[in-house]
């Protein structure tokens, strides 16, 4: 290991967390990241990884598009983050594309600075809105870390430490429509779900779930909230992952990607009818920095590049090569992965045991893959290159699949490292058992 | 192969280690599971109590449900039991498995930490 890896491991452990880096180093996953571009990463030894876990998605167009670092640059010379308390260009200019860019009847924006943040707001709004407390969201959803959204989190262990949280707060499994509408009332709010569940292991939903649960929102007077945050943006070879239901939400947030993989920033966008509880509490929801001048003018770049080189056409033409090419390993290592699931560049797979998540995260960095199995399934890999993805870029990450899990078959794995004491461990007595 | 001796006494300094250790015990305050390891070689089963941090009790045999199942050679368990073993290796190479939920299994490993950072 090289004198700067181990001072940034050092550092890291020190100053942020020591058993976040004993976890990651054991994983075979301490990757210090340097040069970073298109789908690839480099670690400061000069390792390259093709990136296939991208911050959960957010490096559609690709890091450090050279278009999207350009409008950086120049927002840089001429911009700072803005007074958030004044109206700003370069928050109209984006609100109104995504007006034009989004689904349905959505034309209106509030800006945040993270998905929680997005997801809090949509909440806030449908409370506002309704005067109705509930948010019904299904088990193993994702929405963030935040107040409201981590209420609405569908895993346990994230909220369990710190109840109490938000009430009224209702999880049902993700796909049963029939729970779902028993759970959506005249005192309901909103739902809120993920098109495809993320976190929860790549989870489509069933064909019609989604307008079954617009029906169900729309027979109670209930808004339903679209979290888009990993799907959005092209991800599944579409702008919206909802447009492959042909569903439109009464409310979308949008995030990560939404950056560039330069800037934090991400968007609520919701109805004019909505809008109507803000006009009478224009200064209900503030963000120092949501919607910054420089990250606005940064995500007018990143729609531009998504819009202007095909990005969404590109990402379904490589997700059906990177899909035939799953499902074909699939088919020949049945002991390993079960099922391949997905759309566009989401691509979940499926393996045989949980343990094979952690021990293929493993194997893939071993042969310069970059891919973290789900947060809240083990059991699934989840594999999310950014939409720039070549085909032999494809080709090298299936082929690299197919390596790993030799290795994997194989028993292959870290060596046992040096003991740095004693042993404690008393010495067996001659003849005892061995 | 060790034998059940062996294993209780590697157990028995474990239970020692973690209860004695006030860090690890405000932790893990709010970690109240029932654990089964499982000796793949001589088919030996303990199943570990510890309510709200503290080992309670390790008897042998498949005793309650279990939350979390470590299946391994009784060696290996010797060797984490006494913190001469970062598992995390034997982990990846597949030599232990594991069943339970994500969040334990990384409770496990934090508790490893705590008592050995050195291992």
């Amino acid at each position: 290991m090289t004198d700067a890896k181990q001072h940034a491991l050092d550092q890291f452990a020190t100053f942020i967390n020591p058993q976040k880096v004993r976890v990651m180093r054991a994983a075979g996953l301490d990757i210090i990241e340097a040069e970073r571009s298109g789908p690839w990463v480099w670690d400061v030894e000069g390792t390259r990884f093709l990136d296939c876990f991208t911050s959960a998605g957010s490096f559609n167009v690709g890091r450090r598009n050279p278009r999207v670092v350009a409008a950086a640059h120049a927002a840089v010379d001429r911009l700072d983050n803005g007074n958030f308390l004044l109206c700003s260009q370069a928050k109209a200019e984006l609100a109104a594309r995504l007006a034009e860019i989004t689904p349905g009847e959505l034309s209106c924006t509030m800006f945040g600075s993270g998905g929680g943040e997005a997801i809090d707001f949509a909440i806030k709004l449908a409370r506002g809105s309704t005067g109705r407390p509930r948010i019904v969201s299904a088990v193993n959803g994702y929405h963030g870390h935040t107040g409201f959204a981590l209420s609405a989190c569908g895993r346990a262990s994230f909220r369990q430490p710190f109840e109490p949280l938000m009430p009224e707060f209702v999880q049902v499994p993700f796909g049963d429509l029939d729970a779902l509408s028993a759970a959506v009332d005249e005192r309901t709010a909103a739902v809120l779900l993920e098109p495809i569940q993320g976190e929860g292991g790549i989870v489509m939903p069933p064909p019609g779930y989604l307008a079954g649960v617009r029906a169900a929102c729309d027979r109670d007077g209930a808004l339903l909230i679209l979290d888009e945050i990993q799907t959005g943006l092209g991800r599944t070879g579409r702008w919206w992952a909802s447009e492959h239901d042909g569903v439109a939400p009464d409310i979308m947030a949008t995030a990560k990607s939404l950056g560039g993989s330069l800037v934090p920033i991400s968007a609520t966008v919701f109805t004019q009818e909505l809008r109507e509880f803000l006009i009478p509490n224009p200064f209900i929801h503030l963000s120092t920095f949501g919607g910054s001048d420089l990250a606005c003018a940064v995500a007018l770049e990143v729609i531009a590049v998504i819009e202007e080189t095909g990005l969404v056409q590109h990402a379904a033409a490589m997700g059906e090569r990177l899909f035939a090419g799953l499902r074909a390993i699939a088919a020949a290592r049945p002991e390993v992965i079960t099922e391949v699931r997905g759309r566009g560049l989401m691509a979940g797979v499926q393996y045989a045991e949980d343990s094979f998540g952690p021990r293929m995260s493993y194997h893939l960095a071993r042969h310069g893959v970059l891919a973290i199995y789900s947060g809240n399934q083990p059991s699934v890999m989840r594999l999310m290159p950014a939409l720039v993805i070549e085909p032999e870029e494809v080709d090298f990450l299936l082929a690299s699949l197919e390596r790993a899990i030799g290795d994997l078959v194989s028993g292959a794995g870290p060596e046992q490292a040096a003991p740095t004491r004693p042993r404690r461990r008393p010495a067996r007595a001659a003849g005892a058992a061995s | 192969m060790a034998d059940w001796d062996e294993l209780a006494e590697a157990l028995a300094d474990y239970t020692v280690s973690c209860n004695s250790n006030e860090r690890l015990r405000k932790m893990q305050r709010d970690w109240s599971r029932t654990l089964h390891f499982v000796c793949s070689d001589t088919g030996v089963t303990f199943s570990m109590d510890v309510d709200h941090g503290e080992i309670l009790s390790s008897p042998e045999g498949h005793i309650g449900t279990p939350d979390i199942v470590v299946t391994t050679h009784s060696e290996t368990f010797c060797d984490m039991f006494w913190g001469d073993l970062n598992p995390v290796q034997k982990y990846l190479r597949g030599e232990i498995t594991v069943k339970g939920s994500q969040e334990d299994i990384m409770r496990l490993d934090a508790i490893s930490y705590v008592i050995w950072p050195d291992a």
